[in-house]
């Protein structure tokens, strides 16, 4: 009774899994999936692996790409460390599944030698019509191996109801014995940091401060040591490492000095963080990524109250950190006239993507024709900045982002802790570049 | 009331404390997504972070919804979860019954290896299955990425159903023979069904191995297989983070397995108890 009772149960389930394995192996072997396009297989496509925030700068032109020459364009987004992992296997194996890239600068000197030289596309007009860093950075051993599709750098954010109160101006020229304004320089940036870190409800709590201090991410400390005048960021073209030097103990020092005027959790707070303090109106100055001001929420508490400016300056002057991402070409594909025309397309018609959810682009021109437009008041603060002279790339070394994770992040991480001994984390952390870079 | 039940009685409101919390230690961020999901965009990153939401809305799911090819995520997580339980068990069922009925030195040395290979990190194959596919023509598809979830899958299959087969006891199989069975006969009008519970936990372990697998989706999916761990994880870019849709996602893929674990979930304990008990 009971064995005929189980006969009757794998019955059924061989009936039902039968049926489901055929139609199963049936979808899967015939190559569909159910998929989000389809594969960029034919002669007339090609695929873009992207990473998913970048992906709407580049909509728009592949859009128009279709239009002009009928090659439709498929993106794989991907999330970022994904996406260094994937470029990563795919180089290491040798199986591509793409034939255009758009990569983070930090990783054209690692994927190089699997890149297409891009020389013949970087003509003189296309260079004199890109920021001095972003043309630097697209070299790697003397040959063009990224052309820019995009660029960023952190700019000043402030919030002029606050700047333009009159109480405020007031009390702050008895305090400071000048005028409330955007600061430019270091000092002026902690002196107001200090002001504007206020309780302005009256129960004893501060309420808004008036900076904040990144502990999980290294650029705004790397823009702060350009803007020591420190000449090679970390590490020099010759290897040497630069960490523990005099220039590099000032940015720290500045850096961490602004502690008392930032929320608590310093070492935990990354990029998302800081936005999020900022348009919660918990700051009264940021230091961010310029794309941010076409992020702010209409419903934010600091909606319509967000002012802009060039990133502040130090003893070297004002510096920030290009942020470019750059289409390259694996010479492993089989379709390197169509992604190379893609690529040079994208160049050609690097305007549309201004009217992206980033609101981003690469060429001088490009921004420079839309700065005075309402809604692009970051393009000149943006392109102030990355013109100015003490502005450099990160350093073309295979090994950057193992020095990032590894050395960077950690010691800022640590030097945002109250007492650290700023020196001694410089060291080590020297030591530790070196290590990495043998 | 004596001694006794007086300890009784503590032990239990211990036990029950205990429960608790723990409970509410794993529940607790799933909850807050849950939650989450429904607040308004500015209220997902708020400073500090409320636990309810002000205002409820379920703009985030609209928007997640929203997303392309978020809808076809869907179907290849399930297409792919079900291909890679189907392999592991038909592979895994086989090899747990020669295993435990044959008892050969090879046998043991097989699973041993099987439970070694499940140490083995997934990129270490990863890497190579990129060329392995491509070479086969199957690459983006769900096929292979089903087959690279079994890799992981496979293993645990494999000594989940040693453990039921190993319950059964083999004058089951030998009364069966008698009635003129042969051997696979008898594995399959016999033991499986005895052991239903099991294939039941270990469908369900193999299943989950998939739905939740990112790595491999990650390095051998593009267009036409990508998985939702993928769409998910991309709502965190390098410019900002889409709390609401990601949490109404997360949400959203999180239902079909509470789902199958609530439906089978006497068959999972029954299995689960089976294969704790040698016969």
């Amino acid at each position: 009774m009971m064995l005929r009772k189980h006969r009757q149960i794998p019955r059924r389930v061989l009936a039902g899994a039968t049926g489901a394995l055929a139609a199963l192996v049936a979808v899967t072997l015939t190559g569909c999936g159910a998929g989000g396009g389809t594969t960029a297989s034919g002669d007339d496509s090609i695929t873009v692996l992207v990473e998913a925030g970048g992906h709407g700068e580049l909509q728009p032109i592949a859009d128009q790409f279709e239009k002009d020459t009928g090659t439709s364009v498929t993106f794989v987004e991907l999330p970022y460390d994904g996406l260094y992992n994937r470029l990563n296997s795919e180089f290491s194996s040798g199986a591509l599944s793409f034939d255009v890239a758009a990569l983070d600068s930090i990783w054209l000197p690692t994927f190089a030698e699997a890149l297409t030289p891009l020389d013949d596309m970087m003509t003189d007009d296309v260079q004199s019509d890109l920021f001095p860093a972003l043309v630097t950075e697209a070299q790697v051993d003397g040959s063009f191996v990224g052309m820019p599709a995009w660029t960023n750098s952190e700019i000043l954010y402030y919030r002029t109801d606050l700047f333009e109160d009159p109480a405020q101006q007031a009390a702050f020229k008895a305090e400071y014995g000048y005028d409330l304004v955007p600061p430019t320089t270091w000092e002026q940036y902690a002196d107001i940091a200090a002001f504007f870190t206020q309780d302005t409800d009256g129960d004893g709590q501060v309420d808004v401060f008036g900076t904040d201090v990144k502990g999980a991410v290294e650029t705004e400390w790397l823009a702060t040591l350009s803007q020591t005048g420190e000449t090679e960021m970390v590490v020099g073209d010759d290897g040497a490492v630069s960490l523990g030097d005099a220039e590099s103990l000032e940015a720290l020092d500045f850096y961490t000095s602004l502690l008392p005027y930032a929320p608590s959790g310093a070492a935990q707070l990354d990029w998302a963080g800081s936005q999020n303090l900022f348009n919660q109106g918990q700051l009264a100055m940021m230091r961010f990524w310029a794309h941010a001001y076409k992020q702010i929420p209409a419903d934010s508490a600091v909606a319509g109250n967000v002012g802009v400016t060039t990133m502040i300056g130090g003893p070297g002057g004002v510096a920030g950190v290009p942020g470019a991402w750059y289409l390259s070409v694996p010479s492993g594909t089989s379709k390197q006239e169509k992604a190379l025309e893609f690529v040079q397309y994208a160049y050609d018609h690097n305007e549309l993507s201004v009217d992206t959810d980033l609101g981003l682009a690469s060429r001088i021109s490009v921004l420079e024709q839309y700065q005075d437009e309402p809604g692009y008041e970051n393009y000149g603060p943006l392109i102030d900045t990355l013109n100015a002279a003490s502005t450099i790339p990160r350093p073309a070394n295979p090994q950057w982002q193992e020095i990032v994770d590894s050395a960077l992040i950690p010691m800022i991480q640590k030097a945002v802790v109250p007492g650290a001994d700023n020196q001694k984390l410089l060291d080590e952390a020297k030591a530790q570049v070196e290590s990495i870079i043998g | 009331m004596n001694g006794l039940e007086t300890t009784r009685i503590s032990s239990r409101v211990i036990l029950w404390i205990a429960l608790v919390l723990l409970v509410v230690l794993y529940g607790f961020p799933f909850l807050y997504m849950l939650l989450t999901s429904f607040k308004t965009p500015l209220e997902t990153i708020a400073v500090p972070p409320t636990v309810l939401p002000s205002t409820w809305t379920i703009e985030n799911y609209a928007s997640a919804i929203g997303r392309d090819g978020v809808v076809a995520s869907f179907v290849n997580s399930v297409v792919t979860a079900v291909l890679s339980t189907l392999i592991s068990l038909v592979l895994a069922v086989p090899a747990a019954y020669a295993v435990t009925r044959f008892r050969t030195r090879f046998g043991r040395f097989f699973i041993v290896g099987a439970l070694v290979m499940r140490m083995v990190p997934p990129i270490v194959i990863g890497v190579p299955m990129i060329a392995i596919f491509r070479n086969l023509g199957i690459s983006d598809t769900s096929f292979a990425l089903a087959i690279a979830h079994a890799t992981i899958s496979l293993p645990l299959s494999i000594w989940l159903m040693s453990s039921f087969f190993e319950a059964v006891p083999e004058e089951l199989e030998e009364a069966a023979k008698i009635d003129g069975a042969s051997r696979l006969g008898a594995l399959w009008r016999v033991v499986l069904p005895v052991t239903a519970g099991g294939v039941a936990v270990t469908a369900i372990f193999a299943f989950l191995a998939s739905w939740n697998e990112f790595l491999f989706a990650l390095l051998l999916t593009a267009t036409r297989s990508q998985t939702t761990p993928i769409v998910i994880a991309n709502f965190q870019t390098q410019f900002g983070l889409d709390w609401g849709a990601m949490t109404a996602l997360a949400v959203l893929y999180s239902v079909p397995v509470i789902l199958l674990a609530l439906v089978l979930q006497r068959h999972i304990v029954a299995g689960l108890t089976a294969g704790a008990v040698k016969g």
